[in-house]
């Protein structure tokens, strides 16, 4: 669970900078980091920056030596505007316009991944500059969100790809699969490494790489496996790999999850059908957007006590789909009172509308290795309407 | 330990250079230029991830793609730069006491301003020079609506991916041709053929309906890795290249230029062309 702020402190932000607000902690960040390093020794992780395309939280994966998973021209003026090394990057998205291709080699990222020959055909004026990754569909029974369907080619497809491949001039230097997001067991990655392995050792072309993806579950419920635990499969999967090989990961949402915390506060209330509608300045049009895109149930909390009853918790905005919760255990609330939501870091501000011309929840960072404040200075942002970065102070006594 | 900057031209290989020192970074849209000094190549202007000129190796490059055609054209008057910037290939012309009028067509002053204070052995001066014209335009454009005519162009771009690429197209040089002299000799950077074959093949085939003599000569440039640098050729005179090395000895003499790469038997030498390189063409 996030917890990395005190209620005291939680609602001095909110005094100090008004909801709603979404609060960074970079050190929560870190610990992530260092759990799912531990967790996966020799794995070379490449953050996945769609999950949350925040300057702090790139610079700190930066300095904790990780590469980033790129996926858009936009991200990759973003991740250049961090100074990250280009050949620390991979460009991940399967499906490309010629012009996103010549941007990441403009910026300096050599590696791409395709799926089908359509694909592969863009790269052959390339072939040259690039080394690809041909991406592998397998099916998860348990991932929350099933990205097998949408990208990745049969298994039973790689070997003619890789060949055709070969015969256009175009090297493909590995395999890459996603088993799929927030999965609940490492079955089906541990199946998909050994399906890799099956046809990179088939493979007549030297294949260096198997990117595993991301899918390593946030622990939203507060019963998600131990990454310690969940890995396990994958590390002994893994061990029966060549040394040679180079395997890499794609991690978002465990990075990032437990890092952020929503603040917002009851806007109104009213008693409808005999509940309790309380009515937020954050909802599913802003912060809390992975409701509907990522199918997400963030654990929500007050700073009250008291006895808890049913009632619901509606956004800002005034469509009827903007519903946080339903038949949600909270204690009375008044307007002005604060509404915590945990585990908040992935795909919610990445996926934040501007809908009813609502400002986006400000984004505090804590704790941001190098700087001396507490916060990054105001940077420029990717959104036409962008979340505000704004130094946060806080008092810890 | 110093930094490192990493070339990323390609994903499998590639050159590293130690930074001594930052002298000027830029990031515009979609652009990224740095200059850095290295203790084995001087000053060092890298564009988009890729080694543009270093002062250490600049000079073969530069007068390759400059004295060649015009001691091969023999009574070159007007030349005609596009791109160029840094002022390495205005350096080389203006050694011409013979050349009457030089016209450069850059797109962005922004470069030539940033040469100037950083790269100033580049240009030597040579922006000053009273035959020189500065122009700040497209050279797609330039070639496209001028009425002037020149004895030489030369086109010294940046690589075709990025905002160099039109002056890989036919457009441009069908636009050359119509500024050339009679005798008129194009010449422009084609890049490192071993590395990057298309480039050769895409201009030749580009190249061949618009003159009746196109070829290629190359030079080895250290910082562009992987063999040697093509350079292609166009013109109507195929006199211009058939020259003997006594004629272009007589050239040079005459011309009382000092060069450092560049001498009459490299310039015959230089069309003797790898095997690979024919290959690629004729395929």
């Amino acid at each position: 669970m996030t917890a990395f702020l005190k209620d005291i402190e939680i609602q001095q932000l909110a005094e100090q900078h008004g909801a709603p607000l979404l609060v960074l902690d970079c050190a929560r960040l870190q610990q992530q980091y260092d759990d799912l390093q531990a967790a996966l020794p020799g794995v070379e992780f490449f953050y996945a920056v769609k999950a949350l395309p925040n300057d702090a939280v790139i610079n700190t994966l930066k300095q904790l030596g990780a590469g980033f998973d790129i996926a858009s021209s936009g991200e990759i003026d973003q991740v250049h505007r961090q100074q990250i090394n280009p050949r620390r990057t991979i460009h991940t998205h399967p499906i490309k316009k010629d012009r996103d291709i010549r941007d990441a080699l403009r910026f300096g990222c050599t590696t791409f991944v395709v799926d089908n020959i359509d694909e592969l055909k863009k790269f052959r004026k390339y072939r040259h500059r690039v080394g690809l990754l041909l991406r592998v569909s397998f099916r998860s029974e348990t991932a929350v969100v099933d990205l097998s369907r949408k990208f990745g080619c049969n298994p039973d497809e790689a070997l003619q790809l890789i060949q055709r491949a070969q015969q256009m001039g175009i090297h493909v230097k590995g395999l890459s699969f996603h088993v799929g997001s927030q999965s609940s067991s490492a079955d089906a990655h541990v199946h998909a490494i050994e399906q890799c392995m099956r046809i990179m050792l088939q493979s007549e072309v030297p294949l260096s790489t198997l990117d595993i993806g991301g899918g390593f579950p946030a622990n939203y419920d507060g019963k998600t496996q131990d990454i310690n635990d969940f890995c396990a499969p994958i590390r002994e999967a893994l061990s029966k790999i060549p040394a040679d090989i180079n395997i890499i990961a794609e991690p978002g949402r465990f990075l990032v999850a437990p890092a952020v915390m929503s603040i917002s506060s009851v806007m109104g209330k009213a008693v409808r059908a005999g509940t309790t509608w309380y009515y937020l300045d954050d909802g599913v049009y802003g912060s809390y957007s992975g409701r509907i895109f990522d199918h997400a149930t963030y654990p929500i909390r007050t700073l009250k006590t008291g006895e808890t009853r049913s009632c619901v918790l509606a956004g800002p905005t005034c469509d009827s789909i903007d519903v946080i919760a339903e038949d949600i255990q909270l204690p009375e609330l008044e307007i002005g009172d604060l509404v915590i939501g945990e585990m908040m870091g992935a795909y919610t501000a990445a996926t934040a509308t501007d809908f009813n011309s609502l400002a986006r929840a400000k984004v505090l960072v804590l704790n941001e290795p190098g700087q001396d404040t507490l916060t990054p200075a105001l940077q420029e942002s990717l959104f036409p309407q962008p979340p505000e970065l704004v130094p946060a102070t806080l008092n810890t006594h | 330990m110093s930094k490192i900057w990493s070339e990323t031209l390609y994903d499998a290989y590639g050159q590293s250079f130690a930074i001594d020192k930052v002298y000027f970074e830029s990031k515009t849209e979609h652009q990224h230029l740095m200059i850095f000094h290295n203790a084995m190549f001087g000053r060092v202007m890298v564009l988009d991830g890729i080694v543009q000129t270093t002062e250490k190796d600049e000079f073969i490059y530069h007068e390759m793609l400059t004295h060649t055609p015009i001691l091969a054209h023999g009574n070159a008057k007007r030349v005609l730069i596009i791109g160029g910037g840094d002022g390495g290939i205005l350096r080389e012309v203006c050694k011409h006491t013979s050349i009457e009028h030089v016209t450069q067509v850059e797109i962005d002053q922004a470069v030539i301003d940033m040469a100037k204070e950083y790269l100033p052995k580049h240009s030597n001066g040579a922006f000053d020079d009273p035959r020189a014209n500065i122009i700040i335009d497209d050279g797609i454009k330039f070639v496209t609506e001028t009425d002037e005519k020149f004895d030489i162009i030369i086109s010294d771009s940046t690589d075709p991916i990025g905002p160099g690429e039109v002056l890989f197209t036919s457009t441009f040089y069908d636009g050359c041709k119509r500024c050339l002299n009679k005798d008129g000799i194009l010449v422009t950077q084609n890049g490192v053929a071993f590395m990057q074959p298309d480039e050769v093949v895409t201009t030749s085939k580009r190249l061949a309906p618009l003159f009746s003599d196109t070829c290629f000569y190359g030079a080895a440039v250290p910082t562009y890795i992987g063999g040697i640098m093509t350079f292609a050729w166009a013109t109507n005179n195929i006199q211009c290249r058939m020259q003997d090395v006594t004629a272009i000895r007589q050239r040079y003499s005459a011309a009382n230029i000092t060069t450092r790469y560049y001498n009459p038997d490299i310039h015959i030498a230089a069309f003797a062309l790898p095997q690979y390189v024919i290959d690629a063409i004729n395929e």
